[in-house]
């Protein structure tokens, strides 16, 4: 469109004109959906077949080094074997029991931490030592306190997600902005008040990047402890496979070792959708 | 008075936030080295416009066309009304990255940007995070950013609106030294008529949303312009007359509010 008053000397000129995405939004958020999607899969999807290509040609010693579809072939087996379902389930209700247990201890602490300096001064030197302890290196303890069985797992995962929860809670709750508890202050919150309707929603978007990080750790725990144990869950099935040479069986408890690991993120990022509505656009937690 | 810069062409445009149609259709001329003023009730859409121009947003329809010399300049700069400037840089720091990421060399990046806080009054601030600073003086490192670039076309979003009357007042006379001294064209989105008639060659008055253009007055005060024109009778009675149009679109601006569900 060219214009009664841009005939000068210029040289250059500058158009602003809508995109793609102003003249067809609805297709554009569709082309973009789908793009995610097909990367989201794709990327994965290409490794399998390149490592598959690699075994099939013989780049890769398939014997040390099973190929993608012999993983299927040995997970497939181990299913139909009911081999597989037992030790899945064990490692799922330890995670799941010392995930819960040391997020809400680790909640507990960090807002108490958080809110209240004299317990902050009291335990904050401690427990930063405490965190810096492989916490691996404490299972000798926990069996001597705990006994075998369930309980020693259970808790060396609840301690590794105590940490982070605590220190993700207590931070969160130290950088709310103070403008939001003024506010709080004139409308005469009570304490509950401003924990309920302040405190915790403005800290939990940061509480749940720990959520997220911690679900991680506690799988990585998990498989760590069942690897030294022994008896049953995914951590077994790994190891067991490498000692009995069944690669086949190695490989699957890895693979859903994976799965797990990202189920469980997707949970904790789904509740945290779920409980966080104003959070929707650009948030830290979106973006993890 | 240079006549062979700048000039911005708005046709059509438009720009709609869902379904919710936030601007335009919107046509507005703007000749090179004019300061043009836009006023309009909350909502209407200036500041998304001046993004547009900007090229933060893009229009839904229609198109803003910018003339510019191309000698490289840097064509647009902008002034936000919430700063926009860096919480993790001194103030000095502010203003020399935004010219070196521009092609400004270091010492010319370093003598313009010791040149313009001195001319804002930050020079001895230079080594102050913004977060030390007051809301005034923060917008003073926006200010002295958007200045120091020199750009062709100044954007300027509400820049004054977040500061104390007092400090307003100054930064508008300053404003109005430094553009008479050294002139460009610049969009100047405000609420303030008095601010619009002060400083503007023009004011363009926009309708509740989607703000269209529905008045664009020359200001008769000639150039220079001293800050005593506020006092004088043709100022009141160009502000009574622009008021009269304003108030219009401002009644229908707090209908459309009060008024329940109609977007």
């Amino acid at each position: 469109m060219p214009s009664q008053t841009l005939t000068r000397a210029e040289t250059r000129r500058i158009l602003r004109a809508p995109g793609r995405q102003e003249l067809a939004p609805e297709r554009w958020a569709r082309l973009l959906r789908t793009r995610d999607l097909a990367l989201g899969v794709g990327v994965p999807l290409l490794l399998a077949v390149l490592w598959q290509v690699a075994c099939d040609a013989g780049w890769i010693d398939r014997r040390l080094y099973p190929s993608p579809v012999d993983i299927v072939r040995s997970a497939w087996d181990m299913w139909q074997r009911d081999s597989l379902w037992p030790d899945l389930l064990a490692s799922l209700r330890r995670t799941g029991l010392g995930y819960v247990i040391g997020s809400a201890v680790g909640a507990l602490f960090g807002v108490a931490m958080g809110l209240w300096r004299p317990i902050r001064a009291a335990l904050d030197p401690l427990l930063n030592a405490l965190y810096t302890v492989p916490k691996l290196a404490l299972l000798p303890v926990f069996l001597t306190v705990f006994g075998f069985g369930e309980l020693p797992v259970v808790a060396l995962i609840a301690v590794t997600v105590f940490f982070f929860i605590w220190i993700s809670t207590m931070s969160a709750m130290l950088a709310v902005p103070a403008g939001y508890r003024e506010a709080g202050v004139t409308l005469n919150l009570s304490t509950w008040q401003m924990f309920r309707h302040v405190m915790l929603p403005a800290a939990l978007p940061e509480i749940f990047v720990g959520l997220r990080i911690a679900a991680g750790v506690s799988v990585l725990i998990l498989v760590g402890v069942e690897f030294v144990l022994g008896g049953n869950g995914l951590g077994h099935v790994i190891e067991q496979g490498r000692t009995t040479l069944v690669l086949g069986q190695t490989y699957v408890g890895i693979v859903v070792v994976a799965l797990v690991g990202l189920v469980f993120s997707m949970v904790v990022q789904l509740i945290g959708r779920l409980l966080m509505p104003w959070n929707r656009s650009g948030s830290v937690i979106r973006q993890l | 008075m240079p006549t062979e810069t700048a000039a911005i062409l708005a046709e059509g445009v438009r720009r709609d936030f869902g379904a919710v149609s936030g601007l335009g259709p919107l046509d507005l001329t703007i000749d090179d080295g004019e300061f043009v003023c836009v006023v309009g009730p909350s909502g209407c859409g200036k500041s998304t416009f001046l993004r547009i121009v900007a090229g933060i947003l893009r229009p839904t329809a229609g198109e803003v066309t910018i003339a510019t010399r191309g000698d490289g300049k840097v064509p647009l700069s902008m002034v936000f009304q919430d700063h926009g400037i860096y919480p993790w840089k001194t103030v000095e720091q502010n203003v020399r990255f935004a010219l070196e990421v521009n092609g400004f060399g270091r010492a010319e990046a370093r003598r313009r940007t010791d040149h313009w806080l001195g001319q804002l009054g930050l020079a001895e601030f230079r080594t102050a995070y913004p977060s030390t600073l007051s809301g005034g003086m923060r917008q003073r490192v926006g200010i002295a950013r958007a200045f120091a670039l020199d750009p062709e076309i100044l954007l300027m979003d509400e820049p004054f609106a977040a500061l104390d009357a007092q400090l307003r007042q100054v930064l508008q006379e300053e404003l109005l030294g430094l553009w008479q001294r050294d002139r460009r064209t610049v969009v100047f989105v405000t609420h303030s008529l008095e601010e619009a008639i002060l400083l503007g060659d023009r004011v363009v008055v926009m309708s509740a949303r989607p703000g269209r253009v529905v008045r664009s007055t020359e200001v008769p005060f000639e150039r220079p312009r001293a800050a005593a024109v506020r006092d004088s009778a043709a100022f009141a009675d160009l502000k009574a007359q622009l008021w009269d149009c304003l108030r219009h679109e401002v009644d229908a601006y707090l209908a459309t509010v009060t008024g329940g569900t109609d977007a």
